[in-house]
């Protein structure tokens, strides 16, 4: 479903973000997706999407991605962000879950049974008609990935979905992940919910792969973590 | 309290008051609009010197407090800066005006004291239906009914993201300025050694922001043309609604109706 | 320099949203056919930023009073003149909804006062051509850009609210006097306002100066004018206009009136919008009588003091008057009109 093929990319300044990214994931594949701050995580994911120009070969659910296929693509795909703030620009949680439906044509009442149904898969109800802006931070994100769930996608990617959430907000989020069928990407310092929530993981290092395998290996492998200026995960330690 | 966190607080305020449910909240935003436009209107329309014609243009503020609950301490409170100010609009008329127009007993009432007392009038008025407007609409309804009488796409869309980011550039701001004068007790404003930085700072992240949030539109399928949902149709009782106080108005301009009903008693 | 709507006739009120219309349209068009399709939320977010940034108290060393930035040049210097104007539009509007700055009947009119002016004026006349002289080293044209900017665009709004305040007959005071009462302090305000924006401007060209629009520049075509003359023009009627009012006013100075701008220091934006009010209406009304007979004419049987007749007319006002008064407090008790704040 994701093949990425020798994927670079440089700011204008020359600085190299990413260096010859390679790999492949299958349908349904959860991968997390780990290195330090800086280490290019955001920006692969971006490539991803067709965010940012970029050298190499990316396709997702065998289409490639180019200027052209972005529509679909990005139709098939959900990408939450760090910042919920960014992510949802309308006054209310049902005006914000609405949006994408409504630029890509699906009838409102198809939308509106959606809207219900991605709700209460997330019990969130009592979101639907709340402002944007007088949710807390743990409703918040949880009214983001509502908003992506919305179109159904096939592959979902996150962008640190536990920052800055209690306890409480983190396993709620968690749970809700992991009640997702589509296959997922995310990218997180939080190596704990990425042990709950992926079966692979992908460690980034100054914009390369340093390491590439399975999820448990790889958090509990401590020299590799702290060379990647990481740290073992608490449940490891 | 600080001017930025009073702004978010009556941002919030007004956002409540219109979620709230009174029958003037479930007419149509299009029908409160027309109103409230042709109120005013009608309210700085009248002469200065029609002191007691005006009068009868309270009775649109007061039932929909009434109707609404909408306290009215509530609308003094908002108006606290602005009503001392209109209230001292027409103050120095009578200084300038003091041709004597009416004696009441032994006192001269001048032209000057009339037409203060109107404009004073006609200012709470019109801020009370401005008020009144933004209080039983959302921002999202008044949208929407702006685009049915064809405001363009481009305005109304940027009225609603404005709005929505005024909160959180507020509550940035508002941080940022805390965060400033906790380390830089006793000063009143931001100091001159970081007029440009403070506030460039502020610029610089919020384009960022603005890059990011131009990719989550895109993201989920923004191409140009903002979504809005199918217009509301306005019913019978939305049409009554406006027509019903349209004619009221029509009436109080035209008709003195506080001589009229003087005549049933004097005379 | 936000106007009331009590302020305007609604034929002035009319025919200045009428001219914000077309300035509008014609961004739109503008905007519309550059395909700046990343534009809107960039435009949102300058225009939500200018709100927040407007609420940033300054402090104007030496004073102890604060000033805060302008709006439009710093709109129009990022966004450019199309963009930046229909981001004051939302601006202004939601100053207007929600926080009770200027009416929505005055909006077409603080429209053009403080957005046409602060972006179209402001950019064509004053930015660009000042960024064009590349002599001038480049932080130098940013600080005389914004400050001349400010400066001579706030004249132009202050002009503005003086001129439709008087077309709209609500002030009897002579308009040379309300021009001159206006304009100086907008000169100071415009002084202290271009400095705020300058530093600011500054800060972002250092940082990143590919935000700022017109500096980098390929276009330089259609036969620029003697920029220099229009600068300069410009630069020296400000200075005689503001200079030569202040003069006047203060050679006459009436007490009562320069007393309502002791607050201007506190917050311009807070008090400034009411006190141009007051001028409007601090006027002698040097002709009452003429007042009188057009609402004798427009409402025959109702007039004031004079003959017996009229008096009865007047008497009869004054009753009628008593008893709407009664009715309307009738009904504030009958629902508790001040009742406590319930929590919604």
């Amino acid at each position: 479903m994701i093949e990425v093929k020798n994927v670079s990319y440089s700011y204008d300044s020359g600085n190299e973000v990413l260096h010859d990214i390679s790999f492949t994931a299958g349908k349904g594949e959860r991968i997390g997706l780990i290195g330090a701050n800086g280490a290019g995580k955001s920006t692969l994911m971006k490539a991803m999407l067709g965010l940012i120009p970029f050298s190499g070969a990316i396709r997702l659910f065998g289409t490639e991605v180019r200027k052209d296929t972005l529509s679909e693509i990005r139709s098939r795909t959900g990408y939450v962000l760090q910042n919920s703030d960014h992510q949802m620009f309308m006054p209310k949680v049902y005006d914000d879950m609405m949006f994408a439906p409504r630029n890509y044509g699906l009838s409102e009442e198809e939308t509106e049974q959606r809207i219900d149904r991605v709700l209460k898969q997330l019990n969130i109800e009592d979101l639907k008609y709340r402002y944007n802006h007088k949710i807390s931070g743990g409703e918040k994100k949880m009214a983001s990935i509502a908003v992506i769930l919305v179109m159904e996608p096939e592959l979902i990617i996150m962008d640190e979905p536990t920052a800055s959430l209690d306890p409480r907000n983190r396993r709620k989020v968690i749970n809700a992940v992991n009640s997702l069928d589509a296959g997922r990407i995310i990218t997180s310092h939080d190596l704990d919910m990425i042990r709950e929530t992926c079966d692979r993981v992908i460690l980034l290092n100054e914009g390369r792969i340093e390491a590439d395998g399975k999820a448990p290996e790889i958090l509990s492998d401590k020299e590799l973590l702290e060379r990647c200026g990481l740290e073992l995960p608490l449940s490891m330690q | 309290m600080d001017r930025i966190d009073r702004a978010v607080n009556d941002l919030r305020e007004m956002d409540e008051l219109a979620s709230g449910d009174s029958p003037v909240h479930h007419f149509s935003a299009l029908a409160k609009l027309t109103v409230t436009v042709v109120y005013i209107l009608t309210a700085v329309s009248f002469s200065p010197y029609d002191a007691s014609g005006l009068l009868m243009m309270v009775f649109y503020p007061l039932m929909i407090f009434q109707i609404t609950g909408i306290p009215f301490r509530t609308y003094l409170y908002k108006m606290r800066f602005v009503l001392p100010l209109v209230l001292f609009v027409g103050l120095f008329n009578p200084l300038f005006d003091r041709r004597v127009m009416l004696v009441l007993g032994g006192l001269k009432i001048t032209g000057g004291m009339i037409s203060m007392f109107t404009l004073m009038i006609k200012g709470m008025f019109c801020l009370s239906a401005s008020f009144l407007l933004a209080a039983t609409v959302r921002i999202d309804d008044l949208c929407a009914a702006l685009r049915k009488i064809h405001m363009p796409d481009m305005i109304v869309t940027l009225l609603l993201l404005t709005y929505r980011y005024v909160s959180v550039l507020l509550d940035e701001a508002s941080i940022m300025n805390e965060a400033y004068h906790l380390r830089a007790p006793g000063q009143k404003g931001i100091h001159v050694s970081a007029w440009g930085s403070f506030f460039g700072q502020l610029l610089l992240r919020s384009f960022d922001r603005a890059q990011e949030l131009y990719e989550s539109m895109r993201l989920r399928g923004y191409r140009g043309e903002f979504p809005y949902a199918r217009a509301e149709k306005e019913k019978g009782r939305d049409f009554l609604y406006a027509a019903g106080w349209i004619l009221f108005f029509v009436l109080c301009r035209y008709v003195n109706i506080p001589v009229l009903l003087g005549r049933l008693f004097v005379r | 320099m936000h106007m009331a709507d009590a302020l305007l006739s609604p034929g002035v009120a009319a025919g200045m949203y009428a001219a914000s219309a077309v300035a509008a349209g014609h961004s739109i068009r503008v905007l519309k056919n550059k395909d700046d399709e990343n534009k809107l939320p960039v435009m949102a977010v300058s225009a939500a930023l200018v709100f927040a940034g407007q609420m940033i108290n300054y402090t104007i060393p030496g004073t102890g009073s604060s000033g805060h930035l302008c709006g439009g040049m710093m709109l129009s210097a990022l966004l450019g003149p199309e963009a930046g104007f229909l981001s004051m539009i939302a601006v202004l509007t939601i100053q207007c909804l929600f926080f009770a700055d200027g009416g929505l009947m005055a909006l077409g009119a603080n429209i053009w006062n403080m957005a046409f002016y602060g972006c179209f004026v402001g950019y064509y006349l004053i930015w660009r051509p000042i960024m064009r002289q590349e002599k001038l080293d480049l932080r130098l044209r940013i600080v005389l850009a914004s400050i001349l900017g400010c400066v001579i665009t706030l004249q132009l709004g202050a002009l503005s609210v003086c001129i439709e305040t008087t077309l709209s007959g609500i002030t009897e005071l002579p308009f040379g006097t309300f021009a001159g009462l206006m304009l100086p302090i907008h000169l100071a305000i415009g002084l202290v306002e271009g400095l705020i924006t300058s530093a600011v401007l500054l800060f972002v060209y250092s940082a990143r100066p590919e935000l700022l629009s017109g500096i980098n520049e390929e276009e330089k075509k259609e036969g620029r004018m003697s920029v220099k003359g229009v600068v300069a023009v410009l630069a020296v009627l400000t200075v005689l206009v503001g200079g030569g009012l202040s003069l006047k006013a203060s050679a006459n100075p009436d007490g009562l009136e320069w007393a309502l701008f002791g607050n201007a220091e506190e917050g311009y934006a807070e008090n400034m919008g009411l006190d141009e009010e007051n001028f409007g209406n601090s006027s002698s009304v040097s002709d009452a009588a003429q007042a009188v007979q057009d609402t004798t004419s427009f409402l025959p049987d109702y007039s004031f003091a004079g003959s017996d007749s009229e008096l009865g007319t007047t008497v009869s006002g004054i009753v009628g008057s008593g008893i709407v008064a009664l009715a309307a407090v009738g009904i504030c008790l009958a629902g508790g009109f001040f009742r406590k704040k319930k929590t919604v």
